[in-house]
């Protein structure tokens, strides 16, 4: 285990101050990743700041119409929350499937983001729910579509001295409804495959769709392609078909000791329809 | 680089020196003695460290020692009644069958009491969801499940 300095910091100015004095330190908010990487010694910062006494940083309130979360928000909170539950329901069933209780009464949001693996499965709802993160440092402040914030595996968009301390939800899409289907090798498991679909008619046409896919690619991955595919068009049988095949074509999957390339992508394809269907209201051929 | 913290454990007053990187598990264990709480895969997975913090079960493996300044921590050893007899949880466990090597057990003994703590009628869903992220390798987890339904029944008709 290594040995640094422990800074529990009570304001987020204070951990602001300390990440920009202190080079190489790094926050850490549940743990549930960093502990073991620091064990593992595969890290090892000059210091640690912690994020779990902040009180900017813990919640989720309504803000503009939508919501903030705060990035030390815990999944466990997260599913405890009045605002989540009525306005954002897809970003629940995400936190819920998050590994045990006891991982999710640890692990945040902004942790699983801020980790930036391809399978952290806040990612996928929170992209079709439009959010965006804000990154703060000592003295500036800026905000990001989450898109931009995933550069490639364990890589964002974060500056040496930029802590993340939110994300924001616009508000709800009054009519869309949202799904998130997680495929795992047994319940508790970080994600084979998982997508995510928001979806809002207007009459027989899709008005907007959004569409993201975990562990299929370097980062959680909009599929762009599949949203123009179906925008302004009736979503018939054929088309959602058409659909789950342009999405198994856009992603770029891996082979590793989870999964292969090839059921990954056949999962995307199965989930995309299935979920399509189901907001549909229709059976999944 | 270390500093005192001091936190209440089981009820109690305690303190331990603690630098970052350094594991809640091993204040536990080696600092305190409290060897009840066992540690297994040491990354999450297994549940057998699980320990309560502040009225929520969390990994002990996982939990920085550094931030249990000024919190409550409950461990297995917290859960049994005047003069070291077994608390109602502990005793459905054994009265089920629920225990083999016991290894997984305190920690399937600490998921159980955070879950009846909040939920003091669980469904068999609830209790199994709860008890995801404890693994036990002997028993199959039937008399789990059942020993924690007997301690849920015993809890409400005290
Ligand atoms: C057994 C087990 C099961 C898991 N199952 C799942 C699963 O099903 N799905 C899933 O998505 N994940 C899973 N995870 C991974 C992990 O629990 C999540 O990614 C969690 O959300 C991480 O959050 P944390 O607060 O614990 O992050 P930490 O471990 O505290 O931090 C993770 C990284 O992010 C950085 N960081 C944290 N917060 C910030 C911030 N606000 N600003 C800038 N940087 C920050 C840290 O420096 C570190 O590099 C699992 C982990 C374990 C051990
Ligand atoms: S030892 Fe902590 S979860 Fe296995
Ligand atoms: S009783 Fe042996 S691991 Fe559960």
């Amino acid at each position: 285990m290594i040995r640094c300095e422990y800074h529990c910091p009570r304001a987020l100015g204070e951990a602001l101050g300390l990440k920009a004095a202190v080079p190489g330190a790094r926050v850490i908010a549940g743990g549930t990743d960093l502990m073991v990487r620091l064990r593992s010694r595969e890290l090892a910062p000059a210091a640690l700041i912690s994020l779990r006494r902040i009180p900017e940083l813990a919640g989720v309130r309504e803000e503009q119409g939508g919501a903030r979360i705060g990035a030390a928000t815990t999944f466990t909170d997260l599913l405890d929350d009045p605002v989540v539950a009525r306005d954002y329901p897809v970003l629940a069933r995400a936190a819920a499937r998050v590994g045990s209780r006891q991982i999710r009464n640890a692990g945040t949001v902004g942790g699983n983001l801020a980790n930036a693996s391809p399978c952290a499965d806040s990612a996928l709802p929170l992209l079709a729910l439009g959010a965006r993160v804000r990154l703060e440092r000592s003295g500036g402040s800026r905000e990001l579509p989450l898109d931009d914030f995933f550069l490639g595996p364990g890589a964002t968009a974060l500056a040496e001295d930029e802590i993340l301390t939110a994300v924001i939800l616009p508000p709800p899409d009054i009519g869309a409804r949202a799904l998130f289907l997680k495929k795992g090798r047994v319940k508790m498991d970080l994600a084979v495959a998982s997508v995510a679909v928001l979806l809002s008619m207007d009459g027989p046409v899709c008005r907007k769709v959004r569409v993201a896919a975990g562990s299929v690619g370097p980062v959680p991955l909009r599929l762009r392609e599949v949203e123009a595919l179906l925008e302004g068009a009736a979503p018939t049988p054929e088309r959602t078909a058409r659909a789950a095949e342009v999405a198994m074509r856009c992603v770029a999957p891996i082979t590793d000791v989870r999964s292969t390339a090839d059921y990954r992508r056949h999962i995307v394809g199965v989930y995309l329809r299935r979920a399509l269907e189901s907001l549909l209201g229709r059976e999944a051929a | 680089m270390k500093r005192e913290i001091s936190f209440r454990v089981n009820g109690a007053e305690a303190t331990a020196v603690a630098g970052g990187g350094d594991r809640l598990i091993d204040v536990l264990r080696e600092g305190l003695g409290l060897t009840g709480t066992k540690e297994g895969c040491g990354e999450g997975e297994c549940g057998a460290c699980t320990v309560i913090v502040d009225g929520r079960a969390v990994n002990a493996c996982l939990y920085p020692a550094a931030e249990i300044d000024g919190r409550e921590v409950t461990t297995v050893e917290g859960l049994t009644g005047p003069d070291s007899t077994l608390g109602p949880i502990q005793r459905a466990f054994v009265e089920c069958g629920a225990v083999q090597c016991g290894f997984c057990t305190p920690g399937m003994i600490m998921s159980t009491k955070a879950l009846l703590d909040g939920n003091p009628d669980p469904s068999d869903e609830e209790v199994r969801d709860a008890l995801l992220g404890n693994l036990c390798r002997c028993t199959g987890y039937v008399q789990i499940v059942e020993a924690v339904r007997r301690a849920a029944v015993a809890g409400r008709d005290r």
